[in-house]
């Protein structure tokens, strides 16, 4: 199968193919086999050409965070076509502010129809004990403020857009 | 004070500290009494608990800060004693009071010393009195906006707003210039009513390139007092501390001693009982400006007790029982190093956010020197309504440079699937040049997240090949994916294998 793996905001083509716990994967055009043995959902044991990776995959909406020792790396993917290239993120267009976590909107800063600036605070919300500013993700024009203060939001609920 | 004896002691918190006070009880042989709001009847603190009792809804304002709801448990469960932990209940004289009018004894200070010293106001003005130097402020609260505005200006910006009635970040803004302050006051009031019950905050002078330096300090009620030496608490972010050590890389033998002494002064100018902490602000010219005093044991006392030796909430347990301390100052000393990562359930690749959720799978590291107070077990839930502190991970070794090691190893063998943590973070810490060189303030976590990315492709490849092939698995149903809430990955497969489903073919 044929991904679209981004991570940190850069995209590359990923292809894996094999079972049994033999696979071999095509980054960037250069296969490396990659023996796998679970060690305990959702952990599992990589050998990558001898070297010895302990993993934790962990399922997400939008692909899967890898965690290691010391990191934890974001994998976003998608299934790719053969022949395409790696979609682009969209640079411009309306922009959707998202709730990253679930809790309360204690304020509403900016009303439908004000101009803001990149990094401007849109929504406030309370989550464990913290105020957490959300900023607008660009420049703009407030175009739609979907949540009112107090209403209880949940992961990925949309707060507003900007276009 | 005559020594009474405590069989049962109710812990009036919940999370890691909680558990932290249940251990203590069980070596000493005494019954433990958790309380628990309803999204926490799972938590680990009811588990490991002799009795557990609930207290109400999951807000906090429901729950943990009702003093008749704690006060009705520590009577229904036949409670001697109430340990506070810290946060919540911890640094309300009101509450110290209603223990001591019923005949429960409050582990901690007296109330009327709670109210002294808790008042940050207040504090600072004993503190002046007995000695110490504290940074120009108000010390008193503003009233509105436009006195804020007045004193600002006064002062002299960049100023720091704080809420007189507590700590631990919560209602703590920095003002850089005059249009930011009518916002950060309203976010700091608003802040410090939620976490403390009073919106009241005072104008400080902000320090340039402040060291942050705390000093322990116990007294018992026979009028001795000692210090324990110092935790160097400035890796901060959002002015919430994130690592500590003891001893301060940067403190000469004749700095401590200096601190302590005048720690130790004004515990006794106060009449201070139990365990406390002195904060300190150490500017760029090496002179402490005392900051406030936390009437409590500290989220860090850990790195205390690993230096010295000294098992502070036992010691907190035998104080409250009327003993004398068991040691003079002179038999005190600090013995190698140690440090403290907390580890918080906010994602680090996104501006600390919170991320709460079910711990999917957890292993917690071990070996030598290494010691991990945490909160939560693997398939435990943390909650949205409460500080996102889960664990803290503490290492003890001869030296700084032997104990950077050891917590770069334990942070390697910590993993925590389900929710993001600052573990990763805590990785680029201890790498880093400034934290090495214990050349830092507290200005240093912005300095490490501005910094950019250093983290090596090999890791990036490993990742998206383990991805890929997690990815393949999945769409050919050699493994079910777990489902993202609710149902853990552990449990997920043990549902799998326990109804025969077909596990991966490695297997």
């Amino acid at each position: 199968m044929i991904f679209d793996a981004t991570v940190g905001g850069s995209t590359v083509r990923v292809e894996v193919r094999g079972g049994g716990g033999r696979y071999t994967v095509v980054l960037d055009g250069s296969p490396v086999q990659v023996d796998v043995v679970t060690a305990g959902l959702p952990f599992a044991s990589l050998l990558v050409g001898g070297e010895s990776h302990e993993v934790g995959v962990e399922r997400r909406p939008e692909g899967y965070v890898v965690h290691f020792p010391g990191d934890a790396v974001n994998v976003n993917l998608a299934e790719a076509a053969r022949g395409t290239s790696p979609a682009v993120p969209r640079a411009h267009g309306p922009a959707r502010l998202t709730a990253p976590m679930p809790g309360r909107v204690v304020r509403v800063l900016e009303a439908p129809g004000a101009d803001v600036a990149a990094g401007q605070g849109l929504v406030v919300i309370e989550a464990m004990k913290m105020e957490n500013e959300l900023k607008s993700p660009r420049a703009g024009r407030v175009q739609e403020v979907a949540v009112r203060e107090g209403q209880a939001v949940e992961a990925g609920a949309l707060l507003a857009v900007v276009g | 004070m005559s020594a009474r004896a405590f069989r049962k002691v109710l812990v009036a918190n919940r999370g890691e500290i909680a558990v932290r006070v249940v251990r203590a009880c069980r070596e000493m042989g005494i019954a433990s009494v958790a309380v628990f709001s309803e999204a926490d009847r799972a938590a680990l603190h009811v588990r490991m608990a002799d009795e557990a009792l609930p207290i109400g809804p999951a807000p906090s304002r429901e729950s943990y800060l009702r003093i008749d709801r704690v006060l009705d448990a520590a009577r229904a469960s036949g409670a001697e004693a109430i340990h506070p932990g810290y946060g919540f209940l911890a640094e309300n004289a009101k509450f110290a009071r209603a223990c001591e009018e019923a005949g429960i004894a409050f582990i901690g200070p007296r109330s009327e010393t709670i109210a002294l010293m808790g008042e940050k106001t207040s504090a600072r003005r004993e503190a002046v009195a007995a000695g110490l130097a504290v940074v120009p402020g108000t010390l008193e609260p503003v009233a509105d906006e436009r006195e804020a505005s007045r004193e600002a200006e006064r002062i002299g910006y960049p100023v720091m707003l704080k809420a007189a009635a507590g700590g631990g970040g919560k209602g703590l803004r920095l003002v850089a210039t005059p249009s930011e302050l009518r916002s950060a006051l309203a976010r700091a009031r608003s802040e410090a009513g939620g976490a403390f019950g009073d919106d009241r905050v005072y104008l400080e002078k902000a320090i340039v390139r402040p060291r942050h330096v705390e000093i322990q300090v116990l007294g018992d009620h026979h009028g001795n007092a000692v210090h324990l030496f110092e935790r160097e608490c400035s890796i901060q972010r959002r002015h919430q501390k994130v690592i500590e050590e003891s001893p301060s890389p940067r403190l000469t033998p004749e700095l401590r001693s200096e601190m302590g002494a005048l720690a130790v002064a004004l515990v006794r100018r106060s009449g201070y009982v139990n365990a406390g902490t002195l904060e300190f602000l150490v500017g760029e010219d090496r002179r402490p400006y005392f900051l406030e005093m936390n009437t409590r044991l500290q989220v860090e006392h850990p790195v205390t007790e690993m230096v010295t030796g000294v098992d502070l909430v036992r010691l907190q347990i035998r104080i409250a029982r009327g003993e004398p301390l068991p040691f003079r100052q002179e038999d005190l000393a600090q013995r190698g190093h140690a440090i403290e990562c907390r580890v918080y359930a906010e994602d680090p690749d996104a501006g600390f956010l919170p991320s709460p959720g079910r711990i999917g799978a957890l292993r917690v590291p071990g070996g030598p020197g290494v010691r991990d107070d945490s909160g939560v077990f693997d398939g435990g839930e943390v909650p949205i309504h409460y500080d996102p502190l889960v664990s803290k991970l503490v290492v003890w070794a001869e030296s700084r440079e032997e104990a950077i090691r050891r917590m770069r190893r334990a942070v390697g063998e910590y993993r925590v699937v389900g929710i993001r943590t600052t573990l990763p973070f805590f990785g680029r810490v201890l790498d880093h040049p400034a934290f090495v060189a214990g050349d830092y303030d507290t200005s240093f976590v912005d300095t490490v997240l501005a910094s950019t990315d250093s983290r090596p492709g090999r890791v990036v490849e490993i990742a998206v090949a383990a991805a890929a092939i997690r990815a393949l698995e999945e769409r050919r149903g050699e493994r079910v994916a777990p489902v993202a809430a609710g149902v853990g990955a552990w449990r997920a497969a043990g549902l799998r294998e326990a109804h025969g489903g077909r596990v991966g073919s490695e297997r």
